[in-house]
């Protein structure tokens, strides 16, 4: 008996990453592949007729798994039903523009897309920020949507956490899938804290600490911080775009194993509703480390933390609290 | 003597019983294990590009070869998207797909076809604005000729070739000419991009789902001469029955004109829509075309690929003609005796007599 199908909803769906994420999404790679999916794609007005041709490609691709797909510059139809949303639209920074500028602009982009979902999505939507700045848009979200619970608003740090598993297992000539629980802390941008103190690497001898196999805490405090922190740059200098694919791609697993669960022994990176959890201030969308299960995430407790991370996790924490006022500052 | 001879019979019986069960129980078991299976290396060219772009993540999530089989990537592109190519290796990387077992991107040609069990050639000379269909043609015509020498050379044994770059028929039977110890069976181009939008039209105009209809079929040459042909294409009614498409349809006016009209066009209404032409459909074509001939069709259900025409249905043998076939084993056959009436016979015969003029096109651009 064929599954039920859910709805997913992607803001942003002419750009690049859209381009990238709805065929994913329609070959089961977020949901399963008995996962029977209606996509729902947004965009902006002057988006329209090249959103259309995004919808003609999907039908032209005959996916089994895609059973509708609604093309709209209407966020009302955009929102109607749907159990997961995925926000990729947002303003981007353009030259010349302040911080405050773009930030400004989000924050009426969000408010008023808060609404609609609040409104029209279906019971318990869960909610996926990518568009930058992906915290701060994801608290806006939250705050001007006060009944969907505070838990199913996110924000995207698993691309982070995929860059930092991947510089791992180049850096140690393995598989990345034997490398786990590298934690992203904090923000998704330059004052984010990739932490491996608790990351392990599947040996033929057992799992081994990632410090213990690297043998080079000057690398691993210096170089590999930044190299991730700074990816997307790099991304972008390559390619004179910005990274889709892997954007794609992470939104997908962040969306996957929260829906799905975490395999035993792995936790992942999400940025999340703070409770206060590690001193962190409550109030703020802060990537922690969580484990998933039965569709809810739960942050990994206990972790110790030393002199060096509690700098960058507080130092990152009061980015987050920056943004949240510079945000404020942007609604009166 | 008799009798010994009987049970020594006997005997070597009870052996190869034994050795055959032993046999079956170490797989089984090999099998609880979880071994896992060998990477195949999956060859990409023009990878830097829009199709690559789109299709790179597809083969790393399993989509083309299955979700329990690891690939390695071999992606290559020309010196001047070196950057852009290499670009697109850290976001393999940054991906962290588990399938993934290793990257290599490259401009050498014989680094990337080497050991390479499956190759995509999505790279070609695009046309620009002014060519003229001989310049595309020449242009084409040499890189495949290099690409196949490499490809014959570097490649592991038995590798399966797609070609998706236009024009793709002709491309690939350059590259057929040119790697004459790739077996001929081995050497396809890209139709299932049509089938699939075919499939799409018929069940849009029904009100189906695409998964309720099959067996269409696209015949000939990817262009706009190719022929969309429903006549023995089925889709799965209401209550559940099978039914023929021409009878559910009901209108073969709109079947033998507006709908074949659509197909063939439909990649210049993408490029109208996008102001690109269509990356995401044709890289996840890409992956059906590979997937069903390795893994097989099923029953009951054929699929179009463009392959090397052996006379079926009156085409002459000696081009690369796109017929419905099933596939079993990794290998395709072409469906034989499906009747072919007078409309489809002009339509089948308009699409041959172009590729026979684009391989004297092609082998003018040779000399």
């Amino acid at each position: 008996m064929a599954k039920e199908p859910v709805r997913v909803l992607v803001t942003g769906a002419a750009g690049q990453i859209g381009y990238a994420l709805v065929p994913m999404i329609a070959r089961g790679v977020m949901l399963g592949a008995d996962q029977p999916v209606i996509l729902h794609m947004l965009d902006i007005p002057p988006a329209a007729e090249a959103l259309n041709g995004v919808k003609m490609e999907l039908v032209d691709a005959a996916f089994p798994l895609l059973k509708g797909v609604v093309a709209t510059t209407d966020v009302v139809e955009a929102c109607t039903g749907v159990n997961i949303a995925v926000m990729v639209g947002g303003f981007p920074r353009k030259e010349g523009m302040e911080r405050k500028d773009v930030m400004s602009k989000n924050v009426s982009i969000y408010k008023s897309q808060a609404s609609a979902l609040e409104q029209h999505a279906a019971p318990n939507c869960k909610v996926l920020v990518v568009a930058n700045p992906a915290n701060t848009n994801a608290l806006i979200l939250k705050e001007f949507a006060p009944s969907i619970p505070a838990n199913n608003i996110t924000c995207l740090t698993r691309l982070d956490h995929n860059r930092a598993l991947g510089q791992i297992s180049e850096r140690l000539n393995v598989q990345v899938c034997d490398v786990k629980n590298v934690i992203i802390w904090g923000n998704h941008s330059s004052t984010q804290y990739p932490d491996v103190n608790h990351a392990t690497v599947k040996t033929p001898s057992g799992e081994k600490p990632v410090r213990e196999l690297v043998k080079d805490d000057a690398w691993l405090n210096g170089e590999f911080i930044t190299t991730v922190q700074q990816r997307g740059a790099a991304i972008i200098k390559a390619r004179k775009l910005s990274s889709a694919l892997s954007a794609a791609s992470a939104a997908c697993d962040h969306i996957r194993d929260w829906v799905l669960g975490t395999p035993e022994g792995t936790w992942v990176s999400m940025g999340v509703y703070s409770d206060g959890s590690y001193n962190v201030p409550a109030g703020l969308i802060y990537s922690f480390p969580v484990t998933c299960k039965n569709g809810e995430w739960k942050i990994v407790q206990g972790l110790s933390i030393d002199e060096f991370s509690r700098k960058k996790l507080d130092l990152t924490g009061e980015e987050l609290s920056e943004e949240k006022a510079l945000a404020y500052s942007c609604l009166t």
